[in-house]
């Protein structure tokens, strides 16, 4: 059944709160008959009060998944696994330590886009003739 | 002479009529029809050791047909399909020709069945991978071009080496299992590894991959480090230290992925981490765990593929593949982002898609085999590729911010390719029993319990969760037009400069100690010159007359001493 759930479950439509950024003057050009068909049905996403709602749908699946540990037999081979919500607990400390630390190494390691040019393709542009940029009004 | 027909050689005809056709739709049916033709034969080969020839004295195995080679087989000419039809626009003969050539090194060496066959074969797949860098045709994409080149011959000089001290010790070229002990059994692990991307040996990766074009980087992500992948799973199942490795390549490049810009590096650092869990399943070596490699090696090479696929057509008609200059892409391009998804379950391991049904034989293997500390690595590693991988790919290109780019849905033959892809992805992930008889050992393995399902489900939501808190307080780091250093930088960075360093000083000694000498010997030369040049005192001309005068002094000076 949960996973049936994760099916509908679309990852790629958290944290869309940031949707914010999205200029006005881009939010005019959007004219829904241009889109495809697909697209036209996915604009609901441009509402913020969705996004909170698939946020706070995603908070009430977590809970029911720690709950769900509750409810049947775990076949597992660690003591620490028998622990209720183990994998829930897991993923979401080390995700969050993977995040800051990750953010941590910018510190070090990042540099400019040019720093190794011109024998890196970072800085250049993607050749013209290899690409077909169409736009959708076309 | 030859009791079965190698496919490679499908794949080399191929090649070599391709140019003689006119470009255009039967270029396309034919570098179609070739993968489909190999396919079919592999399916059909009968087991044993098939075209035995002779050279310079060396038995040469050029068909070694089991259960391991054929389902090596059988994926890569899927996937060279797959990427073939991905790739039917290019009008590029450089890139129809070596993509063809390529996959057919890789399948060749995939039947190699002795050590001097596989090296050739090796090198091969080195040689025509190049161009599809180069193809890009710009100064960037050379140089990068030519640092892969390095790398991959570099390898399989090593190969070679290995090759050689181990003909040496037993006498024999047969590839099969190894142990590790001999210098030659190093080399040749390390030849492996490298082509495997092992840390520190893997940045040529993350090089290389995004330099390529559009439809090169989907080909390249296929063939070269599964190729090494199923070289170690052939040569050295069951060495222990590749436990460790293959959890370290899980681990490390999962923080690379999160703050690196470019989606197409993203997918590189990624296809990294998901080669560590194939290394771990080779270095446990048990029936189960090996079947569990040849399983994820499968559904790897489609759900890769498609990522890079997406986010090719994303460059394709944008231009870039940049995290931070995309976004909204969801609106004009929703069935390119309905594959990116697909593909993005299927490497995060949700029930249902293919990821789930092959990575969960190598962790629980990992587990049951007492890896404690490795399962628990595997298990972060499976967060955050989903943190990466799963949420990260999509989240940028397709959503995020709306970048105000309106590009236009992919072309039809790069819907077709994604679609066929992601339809596998699924079919894997609800019906992995297809699958499961391919692999080289039975298996009795049921991916589809409660315990697990509702694991793996609450790992991947607790992940999402996290990203959610992150992003919606603002800790998540944004994507930012940077590079960021990795042991790539010892090589284009501290080593140049190091020699350069090393060549001002010596140079600056070099001056030094010349100009020093040519003082000295300067001086010497003036003052020889002062005392015997030709105004020197030794060359001087005395006048007669200053003589006279000495000897009149002297007469006088006598006669006054005689007088006194």
């Amino acid at each position: 059944m949960l996973a049936i759930l994760a099916l509908f479950w679309n990852p790629s439509q958290l944290g869309r709160e940031n949707e914010t950024v999205s200029s006005e003057e881009n939010k005019k050009k959007t004219i829904p008959s241009t889109l495809p068909w697909l697209g036209r049905k996915l604009l609901w996403l441009d509402n913020m009060r969705n996004v909170d709602r698939i946020v706070y749908g995603l908070y009430g699946l977590c809970a029911l998944l720690f709950l769900a540990d509750f409810f049947y037999k775990k076949k597992t081979y660690l003591d620490l696994e028998d622990l209720p919500g183990f994998y829930g607990i897991y993923g979401f400390v080390m995700c969050a330590a993977l995040v800051i630390c990750a953010r941590g190494m910018r510190i070090f390691l990042m540099r400019s886009e040019d720093y190794y040019s011109p024998k890196d393709v970072e800085s250049e542009a993607y050749p013209e003739d290899g690409l077909e940029r169409e736009t959708n009004d076309d | 002479m030859t009791d079965v027909f190698p496919p490679f050689l499908i794949f080399v005809i191929g090649a070599l009529i391709l140019p003689f056709l006119p470009n255009g739709t039967p270029r396309g049916i034919v570098s179609l029809i070739v993968p489909v033709i190999s396919a079919a034969m592999i399916w059909e080969l009968p087991t044993g050791v098939y075209t035995p020839m002779s050279l310079a004295g060396l038995d040469l195995t050029l068909m070694r047909v089991d259960k391991l080679s054929i389902i090596f087989g059988l994926v890569f000419s899927l996937a060279a399909f797959l990427s073939l039809l991905y790739a039917w626009h290019v009008r590029d003969t450089v890139q129809q020709v070596s993509s063809l050539l390529y996959a057919g090194s890789a399948i060749g060496a995939v039947f190699a069945g002795d050590l001097v066959t596989l090296f050739i074969f090796w090198e091969g797949t080195a040689i025509t991978s190049v161009f599809l860098i180069w193809a890009r045709r710009t100064p960037g994409a050379f140089a990068t071009g030519m640092r892969y080149l390095v790398v991959q011959i570099g390898s399989g000089v090593v190969l070679l080496g290995g090759v050689v001290l181990f003909y040496r010790e037993t006498g024999s070229i047969d590839f099969g299992k190894m142990t590790l002990g001999s210098l030659g059994t190093w080399l040749i692990f390390l030849a492996f590894g490298v082509k495997c991307a092992f840390p520190l040996l893997h940045n040529w990766l993350q090089d290389a991959y995004p330099a390529a074009t559009v439809t090169g980087t989907v080909i390249l992500s296929s063939f070269t480090t599964k190729l090494a992948v199923y070289a170690l799973a052939r040569g050295f199942p069951g060495t222990e230290i590749l436990i460790y490795i293959g959890a370290i390549m899980t681990l490390f490049p999962i923080f690379y992925a999160v703050i690196e810009n470019d989606l197409r590096r993203v997918l590189a650092y990624s296809l990294n981490n998901q080669l560590g869990f194939m290394v771990v399943g080779v270095g446990i070596g048990t029936e189960l765990s090996l079947n569990g490699t040849a399983a994820h090696a499968f559904a790897h090479i489609l759900y890769k593929s498609l990522l890079f696929m997406s986010v090719g057509a994303v460059l394709f008609r944008t231009g870039t593949a940049k995290g931070s200059e995309l976004g909204g892409l969801y609106k004009t391009m929703p069935l390119t982002m309905v594959f990116c998804v697909v593909g993005a379950a299927s490497i995060s391991a949700f029930p249902l898609f293919s990821g789930f049904v092959t990575k969960s034989l190598i962790l629980s293997d990992a587990a049951h085999e007492g890896y404690y500390i490795v399962w628990g690595i595997l298990l972060f590693a499976s967060a955050g590729v989903f943190h990466h991988s799963g949420i990260k790919i999509p989240y940028f290109a397709f959503f995020a911010h709306d970048s105000g780019l309106r590009p236009k849905e992919a072309p039809t033959h790069m819907l077709l390719a994604m679609g066929i892809t992601a339809f596998l992805c699924i079919f894997i992930g609800v019906y992995p029993d297809p699958l499961y008889a391919l692999l080289p050992y039975d298996v009795k393995y049921v991916p589809y319990t409660t315990t697990h399902v509702v694991t793996q489900l609450q790992l991947l939501f607790f992940s999402a969760l996290a990203f959610t808190v992150l992003m919606r307080t603002g800790i998540y780091p944004p994507e930012l037009k940077s590079v960021n250093l990795d042991t790539d930088w010892t090589y284009r960075k501290f080593l140049p400069t190091v020699l350069k360093r090393v060549n001002n000083i010596v140079s600056g000694l070099w001056a030094f100690g010349t100009w020093f000498a040519k003082r000295r010997v300067e001086r010497v030369v003036g003052a020889l010159y002062q005392s015997h040049g030709p105004e020197g005192r030794m060359a001087r001309v005395w006048p007669t007359g200053a003589m006279v005068l000495w000897i009149a002094i002297i007469l006088g000076a006598t006669l006054i001493v005689n007088f006194i």
